[in-house]
């Protein structure tokens, strides 16, 4: 992890420098009102710096990159290697090639099996903590798989989100929503020349609740704020 | 309780979420609760709070890594039932 974090500090400038040209330029992608979501960011960041986690929606495939692109401009993470999130995602869809392998190397990941084995998803989310106490951002997806309704799902909630909140006393949850405009079916990629709305909500979550009761019980703090958003999104358009 | 007794209990909790109903009735200590019963991984969780509910413990995310197979969450609420 220190290796790997060694590893993106240095690719950073290339790495994210390119990823940032693709989304904007290959992809035509765009943000409503992106000016001031990083502003609102960076922001937040600064007044407290203590652990964040960021908990996203998902509906699809590059929903990581593009939110990450859309919280802060690419240079500003290749001067804060530690605010660029950690991601975590499923070891199946990036263990084809390996390309797709030194790509989520450079970008952060830490891949996971879901509903594998329970040892190596606790080892995972045991890195994500010390990760977090040592002031890194990182990424996950409280719904556990991209929503196949599109909206906020349940249905296959990811309660290691909770458990990670819980392992880190003070943690603050950044909740975003990120959606595109033509997002009306699951599918993998958003359409080229999509524009996005990011929103961002900061909660402290706190639970009286132990044991895993008390991890679910803070992932479903996480995914009520989230449907709020949604919510507000739609009462919008 | 005896063993029998949780055992059974057990049993009909994992009924509730069991894609494979017919694996319950040979079921033993060394059946795997996702892979022999097909329980959704992510339902994994909900197996685990009804035993908390069912048997009125309380089960730590640790311990709950650890269920893999009837045995384990057999072994887990004897230890926690005391």
């Amino acid at each position: 992890m220190g290796v790997q974090s060694f590893v993106v500090r240095l690719a950073g400038p290339i790495t994210l420098t390119g990823i940032g040209l693709a989304m904007r330029f290959v992809y035509g992608f765009r943000f409503h009102d992106l000016r001031e979501v990083r502003r609102r960011f960076k922001a937040e960041l600064k007044v407290n710096p203590g652990p964040v986690m960021i908990a996203a929606n998902h509906l699809t495939f590059v929903d990581s990159p593009i939110l990450t692109w859309g919280l802060a401009p690419t240079w500003w993470y290749a001067l804060r290697s530690a605010k660029m999130p950690w991601n975590t995602p499923e070891r199946s869809n990036f263990a084809a090639s390996l390309i797709t392998r030194i790509v989520v190397y450079l970008f952060k990941c830490l891949p996971i099996t879901r509903g594998g084995d329970r040892k190596a998803v606790t080892l995972v989310l045991d890195k994500l903590a010390h990760l977090l106490k040592r002031g890194h951002l990182v990424l996950m997806f409280p719904e556990g798989r991209r929503s196949r309704t599109t909206r906020i799902d349940r249905t296959h909630a990811a309660h290691g989100v909770g458990r990670l909140v819980k392992a880190v006393p003070g943690t603050r949850v950044l909740c975003v929503y990120l959606r595109g405009d033509h997002q009306d079916d699951f599918s993998l990629m958003p359409v080229k020349g999509e524009t996005f709305h990011l929103a961002t909500s900061w909660l402290e979550p706190a639970t009286e609740k132990k044991g895993l009761r008390g991890s679910v019980d803070i992932t479903g703090q996480i995914l009520t704020r989230l449907e709020e958003m949604e919510a507000e999104y739609f009462n919008l358009r | 309780m005896s063993q029998q007794q949780i055992f059974e209990k057990v049993i009909a909790v994992l009924k509730r979420y069991t894609k494979n109903e017919d694996a319950l009735t040979g079921v033993s200590a060394s059946t795997n609760i996702l892979e022999d019963l097909k329980v959704n991984s992510a339902r994994l969780v909900d197996v685990i709070l009804d035993f908390e509910d069912v048997f009125n413990i309380e089960i730590a995310d640790e311990d709950a890594d650890g269920v893999n197979t009837v045995g384990d969450a057999l072994q887990l609420i004897e230890a926690r039932i005391g």
